[in-house]
């Protein structure tokens, strides 16, 4: 835990540890120590290696990779701290308020920073980046399928294009909420100083950070063919370009292994005095669950790749039926993550949506507890599901029935969701400003991923609709329509604490309906040429699909446009928007009594909460 | 006002429904509601016959009920939310500064627990209606299975290869009686497929070294298109093939031509 001082930045010193390595390192000396780590590795393991031996390469490349990752963090100097411990010291507390930026300008976003607020802007950028590379490749699958027979782009292409937008996008969204908003908002809405581990905090980003170039190298090794769920046998057969797949979720597994500890760390024990469990705003409970939920279920997913990795290495054979092995065994490991993952993505968006909601309606959260136990129920239930990706796979079709059971009764709970939110709008008369947009943009896109949702967990229609077009359009309904959609919400609405500056409200609308309408015409195109009998994560198709390819591809360009014109809202609002006042909604969460900026400590005087932070309205007459 | 002098009685359950039943926002959102739910039962009613491909079998019968009857099940919930953020949606207010406080609901009681109680209900009607279809269907290959027809399908990357044991021929293309029962062993070469006839309404994972069974029973003529669901390497998309279920006569007359180029399909 921080040893800062709880006092007033402008009565402290401002640190100047000019002995320090610390003050020396940076992004670029990260940078420079990785690559060193990598290529070293790479040229000392290839020495007297048969490299025409698939084996051998995968092992090189494995090892480099992952040391091009420890090379960095050793280079920007995240195992000082650990370094010192080992020799039974630690830092000082000036290099503690170094490394927490204090009076640093912009270059403390290139550091091993531990301020939380510098850790979310790091990681909003990163996300930004990630969906803008994830949406790109969106835009390359959709022109392809524009008409049937377009050589666009080779097979091969297309086929990592599917597998990188794929992982890009999961993790982009599983970090969509609790990495900036988790991060920046969370710590000031519940009265905490800071995290409770501030040097895990900025490791949870650089390690994240470190996975984009190992993902991004897939490119240059041939790319990917076995889509993100990277199904064995089909992952022991590919190329080089798979290593880098393997790699990046290992990398990523420890990112969020560090960043969920933390998150949950901090709410149990560092709320303000006086905030209650039940006086916790329903953002911190939601991206409390979620991370909660992660730190579980990413393990497996680890696991996984572990296992895939020691198959193409050193020939075990996890996953290799011809040895004994099974494509089962990963398809299990893979899912016991996979369905626990989805609402990991998509509890922070709703609850960042419910933390919106009562504020532009002025009424309080229709039943906290019930929102709670949705939440709560869905956690509960998601470890229970996993195998509803699996019926048409051969495995244990006598456990079709009781996961089904499971599948179709977490829809309880999400209901529970929904009536929430529309409790809350009942009766109201909501402000509708950005933030306000997404609410009612989440309830509609989520309703056609839930209800679509139903039909999947259904045996009977699986067996038609599995492995087709249409699960595509549902889950992105979820994903996009739902979890995207809810931080983009909170991303309008926590821009002024962020920023200091509003978001351009025209470019906030434009975006918003063209990213909405561009989305439904997409999707719904999706949806028809799944229930035609259009398979998934093809290539190309047959004439029968055509309009509904060219209805999906329109919306697509339509949602480019709308992402887009976001972007420059977000870049011309941070530069030069409207400056924006402390509290913009006359909000009642913590986050919006202090001033922009944000000072380092958060509060002068520790806040002492007495009630829940939803106490708007009038007596009902 | 009432008297002082008079009791003040609180109003019954009765007058209470009366009272809110006659208010404004009531009123729309219950006309909403019903739009809402007339509109998604049509959709479901018609969309779904529209865009499914023809149903060939009992198996795709049962899936095109599913999908419009769950489309209608959920219609009067999905009816509900919606009419509720449109009744919302619409009394909006616009402007910099912030809307009046809106009626202070924390929660209510009644309607968490009926809201609860409904979505069980629907749920349970959902999963009692799989678990009937799939007993259903395993019933019937049960019963089927002595007098069923057996095709053994590989996947390899990437084609489709069938054989019928009983008639000893190796095809290319799926051939199959009408009203016939039909059983599918299903095995792959290299990596994961999955078997998808799509007419059929039936689907399975083809694995490597571990066989998969499904079961259909084509109730009417017509072409067949067989697919790859499952992703399985660089022409994942080209893995496909056609077929025909047809008349007895046609089909031991299509049987009967393999058999005389030595039992494999030109």
């Amino acid at each position: 835990m921080t040893t800062l001082a709880h006092a007033p930045a402008s009565s402290r010193p401002i640190p100047n540890p000019k002995k320090s390595l610390i003050t020396r390192l940076h992004m670029g000396t990260g940078m420079v120590v990785g690559i060193i780590f990598c290529w070293g590795t790479y040229f000392a393991m290839k020495a007297g290696r048969d490299m025409t031996d698939s084996h051998n390469v995968n092992k090189v490349l494995l090892a480099s990779m992952l040391m091009w990752s420890f090379g960095f963090l050793v280079g920007i100097g995240a195992l000082i701290g650990p370094f010192r411990w080992l020799i039974g010291k630690d830092l000082t507390a000036e290099e503690q308020l170094y490394l927490a930026g204090d009076g640093q300008g912009v270059e403390r976003y290139f550091k091993y920073c531990t301020d939380h607020k510098v850790v979310g802007i790091q990681y909003l950028v990163g996300v930004m980046t990630m969906l803008g590379a994830g949406g790109t490749m969106a835009m390359m699958i959709r022109t392809n399928l524009a008409t049937p027979g377009s050589h666009f782009v080779n097979p091969n292409v297309y086929n990592s294009l599917v597998g990188l937008h794929g992982i890009t996008m999961i993790i982009a969204l599983i970090i969509v909420s609790t990495g900036p908003f988790g991060n920046y908002i969370m710590p000031i809405m519940i009265g905490a100083a800071d995290m409770a581990f501030p040097r895990l905090n900025a490791l949870s980003w650089w390690v994240l950070f470190t996975a984009i170039p190992v993902l991004c190298s897939a490119w240059f090794l041939g790319g990917i063919p076995t889509g993100w769920t990277a199904y064995a046998p089909l992952s022991d057969q590919a190329g080089p370009g798979m290593n880098a797949f393997l790699a990046t979720i290992i990398i990523f597994a420890l990112s969020t292994a560090v960043a969920g500890a933390n998150i949950t760390t901090t709410v149990i024990a560092m709320r303000a005095k006086g905030m209650k469990w039940n006086r916790v705003p329903i953002f911190v409970i939601g991206a409390t669950i979620s991370v909660a939920l992660a730190v579980p279920a990413f393990p497996t997913f680890m696991v996984a790749m572990i296992q895939t990795a020691m198959d193409r290495t050193i020939a075990t054979g996890f996953y290799d039926p011809n040895v004994g092995g099974s494509g089962w065994l990963y398809a299990n490991l893979f899912w016991i993550m996979g369905h626990p993952e989805v609402y990991v993505i998509l509890i922070p968006g709703v609850a960042a949506l419910m933390e919106i909601a009562p504020v532009f309606v002025r009424k309080p959260l229709f039943s906290y507890n019930a929102a709670i136990a949705g939440f709560a129920g869905i956690a509960g239930l998601s470890i229970l599901v996993w195998a509803h990706h699996m019926y048409m796979s051969g495995w244990m079709p006598a456990l079709n029935g009781p996961f089904m059971v499971t599948t179709e009764f977490i829809s309880v709970p999400t209901g529970l969701l929904f009536l929430v939110l529309i409790g809350t709008l009942w009766r109201g008369k909501p402000w509708m400003k950005l933030p306000m947009l997404s609410v009612y943009a989440f309830i509609w896109d989520f309703l056609i991923g839930g209800i679509t949702g139903i039909y999947l967990s259904d045996v009977p229609a699986d067996n038609y609709l599995h492995g087709s077009m249409y699960v595509t359009a549902h889950f992105h309904y979820t994903l996009m329509g739902a979890a995207l959609t809810g931080a983009i919400g909170g991303l309008a609405y926590w821009f002024p604490k962020m920023t200091g500056r509003m978001l351009n409200e025209r470019g906030g609308y434009i975006s918003f309906w063209l990213v909405q309408i561009g989305f439904n015409v997409l999707f719904l195109g999706m949806f028809l040429a799944g229930a035609e009998g259009q398979p998934r994560r093809v290539a190309d198709y047959a004439h029968l699909f055509a309009h509904a390819n060219l209805i999906s591809t329109i919306g697509a360009y339509s949602v480019g446009i709308g992402m887009l014109t976001l972007l420059w809202a977000i870049i011309h609002s941070a530069r030069s928007g409207v400056v924006a006042p402390m509290n913009p909604w006359g909000a009642k969460t913590l986050e919006w009594t202090v001033p922009y900026p944000v000072p380092l400590v958060n509060f002068d005087t520790p806040p002492v909460v007495t009630s829940d932070p939803y106490g708007y309205g009038r007596s009902a007459k | 006002m009432a008297n002082h002098e008079e009791e003040v009685l609180a109003p019954t359950p009765g007058q209470r429904v009366g009272t809110f039943s006659k208010r404004k926002d009531v009123k729309r959102t219950f006309w909403l509601w019903l739009f809402f739910t007339i509109v998604f039962c049509v959709l479901g009613r018609i969309a779904y016959p529209h865009w499914m491909p023809p149903v060939l079998s009992k198996e795709m019968q049962g899936n095109e009920d599913i999908m419009i009857w769950f489309t209608v099940i959920s219609a009067p919930i999905a009816g509900i939310v919606l009419a509720v953020a449109m009744e919302s949606f619409l009394n909006m207010h616009r402007g910099d500064t912030p809307p009046e406080e809106g009626v202070a609901i924390r929660t209510n009681t009644p309607v968490v627990i009926i809201w609860t109680a409904g979505s069980v209900f629907f749920c349970i009607v959902a999963i009692v209606w799989g678990l009937v279809v799939m007993n259903t269907d395993a019933n019937k290959a049960a019963a089927d299975s002595a007098t069923a027809l057996t095709v053994d399908v590989t996947g390899a990357q990437w084609n489709w290869s069938f054989f019928y044991p009983a008639q000893n021929i190796h095809t290319h293309t799926l051939n199959l009686p009408v009203d016939q029962p039909v059983t599918f062993n299903v095995i792959s070469d290299d990596v994961n497929h999955s078997f998808w006839p799509v007419q059929l309404g039936v689907k399975v994972d083809a694995n490597r070294l571990a066989t998969t069974v499904i079961h259909a029973t084509p109730t009417k003529v017509g072409v067949l298109d067989v697919k790859c669901a499952e992703l399985c390497g660089l022409y994942h998309a080209y893995m496909e093939t056609s077929g025909q279920v047809e008349t007895s006569a046609d089909f031991t007359s299509w049987v009967s031509s393999i058999q005389a180029t030595g039992g494999v399909q030109q």
